[in-house]
């Protein structure tokens, strides 16, 4: 693959003019500036730098007569929760993200940005060197001139790389003997879950199936969420457009499962509503694919999932929502989930957000500000259990266990240990 | 499948909620956003003025619905709403203090008097008394807070009860982060940490003179409720807060509180999506639909108490031709054009629509225009509900939290 074109200039061509349309008129007149959004803003609690999503959103919006006016909407972590909290249903994130993407049109993506949001970029790089790709993201002088040169922060999260990815696991597996009681379903494992968080996604898998499942794993790409964040609109969009296509290349109207909290969402909805991605079949794609635990919640409210199976898991864990799960306004159905499973008691954090924000956290500019957003968040895990948390999302697991040493696991992890799979 | 579903956090949805889950029931809790009572003044108001000032608002409660037929007390009565005072001041005793019997008379962010029945114990100090002196101290980069306008107004006030006070004014500079306008909210925020709040109170401290109770701004911390004492224990005089415009610090640590309770107790919080639609099988509704990502997702239930506010939250609207529609449901109200019930005299006698709302029974249960329940197992409660005046009579909370205790309990005791 050639990196040079991988990189070559892309930004939001019409970011501005759907500012200035589809989501600015159609939803931020009816901001009553009631500040919810700004009482639950994770960012503008921690830093002056961000003056809040009321103010660069609603607010800001009148003044952009089509140039950017406030730079502070750089310092927005794109976590989504102003649009989750508006009572009045203003997009204030999807308006955000567009100025920020509109901004970065005029100023240019740094090399950095483009670099980070490629996941599957990282993870072909890093698998077939494993062991060395880990030593040098783990060894501080190294860190120290990427810090320098490419602008991630030198103690920031980084992924650790595996020998083995999903997909060459899924080869060399003796195929599952759990009779096929519940028909075929689709797997959706996003890039990290592809090449970084292979556990997750094997024990989703092996849970499913152990539930009668059959389940298919196309080949698929990245969802094209970093990208989105970091303002190169054209690149996400090619990506969620493709993985539309893998997706639904599995079969015809078939529910797709992913392990992946935040690229369920893109899925579901910030591919429509922050890229304007307009395809049926993304619509299609948007109306079956289900958060894990939100699929395996709605079995048991329907009566189907086999509670009486679930052995005792005698200990406490810190349970904490990302907000791009919450964003999807499904409640949080990992932590009814993880209920169900006897003994076990689950405490939620009740925290916003943990500060990474996908690949915010990461910069050197906004590491700090990352740090603080996620810090009652380190405390309360840490408090809670030393041994064990659990998150739905990768770059959140990665930055709770960076920053508090406590191991965070997926969901589907203490789901599979509850069958007796592990 | 739940036994209940309440829609709308509000104080009426979260006053339902924990209701239910404390008697057994499981309840999952549907709203778009996380509702008024942040918006709000962090205190709960039953009776205030009827029309004129009201000093007991339960003994008063009963001539009021009597001369106001259709209003909400009348079908509440003054036991329910004690019952539901209680209630609330047994979920928050480290936050609520007041005796609903009798109001508090409490100054606001502009030097008026305001009556209310349970307030936070940060704002006790201020119930006005006669011959008591104030100094109200404000703090330069927090604009929302005008300790001149305060005091002044306050040393021209009557006391409700008889009697006058003295009130000054100080304004000073404690800077918690480098900005020139601090929210109120960042001030709480900083406040909650103990040696910002000490550096806080001995700079108070200083321009505090013998005998005077201090007025301080509704900043006293948002999540260490214990914040305010700490502030009075280093100023050495009665303090009390004074709630400012939204973001209202006293009004998150309800909603905050409550919430957390209410997670505690089992309630499924499914936030940021709108109800859309609802699924009804002969006389009862079976489900209802929010618009999550993607797709609608419908949840079952056996009971549900439909809390989703009034005008102010958009959940009663009126449209270019006047005409007046619940947004959610499409219920039956009480009328159906604003066109004779607004009049332009902006200052002048009041606007009938803020009346316009749901009708409910006794137990709450929503009905139509023939009087007859629209659906055996759907109910309402809070600023949905028809005939009451609420922002000139001071009854919202006490309307909001006695209809949440009355749905709950019909439910309770119909079962499953």
């Amino acid at each position: 693959m050639n990196i040079m074109n991988a990189l070559k200039r892309d930004t939001a061509p019409d970011a501005g003019e759907r500012l200035g349309n589809q989501l600015a008129r159609a939803t931020l007149d009816h901001c009553v500036k009631c500040t919810i959004c700004e009482t639950s803003c994770p960012v503008s609690a921690v830093t002056p730098l961000f003056s809040g999503p009321k103010f660069v959103g609603p607010q800001g919006e009148r003044f952009r007569d089509g140039e950017s006016v406030d730079h502070s909407v750089d310092y927005c972590s794109s976590c989504g929760t102003c649009t989750l909290v508006c009572p009045q249903g203003v997009n204030v994130a999807e308006l955000n993200s567009l100025a920020r993407a509109k901004m970065k049109q005029e100023h240019g993506v740094p090399v950095r940005d483009q670099l980070i949001s490629r996941t599957t970029l990282m993870g072909t790089a890093m698998t077939p060197v494993a062991p060395v790709a880990n030593a040098v993201l783990g060894f501080k002088p190294a860190r120290v001139v990427m810090e320098k040169v490419v602008g991630v922060h030198r103690d920031a999260p980084m992924p650790t790389a595996r020998t083995q990815t999903l997909q060459g696991w899924l080869k060399k597996r003796t195929p599952p003997t759990t009779p096929r009681t519940r028909g075929p379903i689709v797997f959706f494992h996003g890039c990290a879950g592809g090449y970084f968080e292979v556990e997750t996604s094997k024990k989703s898998i092996e849970v499913l199936e152990h539930l009668g499942y059959e389940v298919l794993v196309p080949k698929q790409g990245c969802c094209g969420l970093a990208q989105q964040s970091n303002g190169l609109f054209e690149s996400a969009k090619k990506s969620v457009r493709t993985l539309v296509d893998q997706l639904r290349g599995a079969g015809k109207d078939l529910t797709i499962i992913s392990s992946s909290g935040s690229c369920t969402g893109m899925l579901k909805h910030e591919a429509h509503e922050i890229l304007g991605v307009e395809d049926e079949e993304l619509k299609d794609v948007a109306a079956h694919v289900r958060e894990f635990s939100e699929f395996l919640l709605d079995l048991y409210d329907e009566g189907e999932f086999p509670v009486d199976e679930l052995r005792p898991l005698k200990m406490t864990v810190p349970y904490h929502a990302p907000c791009q799960l919450k964003s999807q306004g499904m409640g949080t159905p990992a932590a009814d989930l993880l209920r169900l499973i006897p003994g076990l008691t689950v405490v939620d954090s009740n925290a916003t957000c943990c500060g990474i924000a996908g690949t915010y956290g990461l910069k050197k500019e906004k590491y700090e500000i990352a740090q603080a957003v996620g810090k009652p968040l380190f405390d309360m895990v840490k408090a809670t259990n030393k041994e064990l948390a659990v998150c739905d999302t990768e770059t959140c697991r990665w930055q709770i266990q960076k920053s508090t040493g406590v191991p965070t696991v997926h969901p589907a992890e203490l789901l599979h240990r509850a069958f007796g799979l592990s | 499948m739940r036994d209940a579903i309440v829609i709308g956090s509000g104080l009426a949805g979260l006053t339902t909620a924990l209701r239910l889950a404390r008697g057994g029931m499981s309840v999952s809790l549907l709203s778009k956003g996380p509702g008024g009572l942040q918006l709000s003044q962090g205190t709960i108001d039953i009776l205030g003025y009827a029309p004129d000032r009201v000093t007991r608002p339960l003994d008063a409660l009963g001539d009021f619905a009597a001369g106001h037929p259709g209003h909400p007390y009348g079908l509440l009565g003054a036991d329910t709403v004690r019952d539901a005072a209680g209630f609330l001041a047994e979920l928050l005793p480290d936050l609520l203090v007041g005796d609903p019997e009798v109001n508090l008379q409490l100054p606001t962010a502009v030097g008026a008097v305001r009556p209310t029945a349970l307030a936070q114990e940060s704002m006790a100090a201020g119930d006005l008394k006669d011959g008591a002196s104030y100094v109200i101290v404000g703090l330069r980069r927090l604009k929302d807070f005008q300790a001149d306008l305060i005091a002044g107004n306050l040393d021209r006030a009557e006391v409700p009860a008889g009697g006058a006070v003295s009130a000054r004014a100080v304004t000073i500079d404690v800077p918690v982060r480098d900005e020139r306008d601090t929210t109120g909210l960042t001030y709480a925020r900083a406040l909650d940490d103990p040696s910002v709040r000490a550096t806080f109170a001995k700079a108070v401290a200083k321009e505090v003179r013998a005998g005077e109770i201090v007025g301080l701004p509704g900043i006293l911390g948002l999540d260490d409720h214990e914040a305010w004492r700490d502030v009075q224990q280093i100023v050495d005089h009665p303090v009390f807060e004074i709630p400012l415009p939204p973001p209202g610090v006293p009004g998150l640590r309800l909603y905050r509180t409550l919430s957390a309770i209410a997670r505690d107790e089992g309630v499924r919080f499914i936030t940021g999506s709108k109800v859309i639609d609802k699924r009804v099988e002969g006389d009862r509704v079976v489900s209802v639909s929010i618009d999550s990502a993607g797709r609608a997702r419908e949840y079952a239930a056996r009971h549900f108490v439909f809390a989703p506010g009034g005008f102010e939250s958009g959940a009663l609207a009126v449209d270019s031709y006047g005409a007046i529609s619940e947004t959610t449901f499409g219920l039956p109200l009480t009328e159906s054009s604003a066109e004779k019930l607004i009049h332009g005299d902006y200052w002048g006698s009041e606007q009938q629509l803020f009346e316009v709302g749901v009708r409910v029974d006794e137990s709450m249960r929503v009905l139509d225009a023939d009087s007859a329940p629209v659906h055996s197992n759907f109910y309402a409660a809070g600023g949905l509900l028809a005939g009451a005046m609420r922002w000139s009579e001071k009854s919202g909370d006490g309307i909001a939290a006695a209809s949440a205790v009355r749905a709950a309990d019909t439910i309770l005791r119909e079962g499953n």
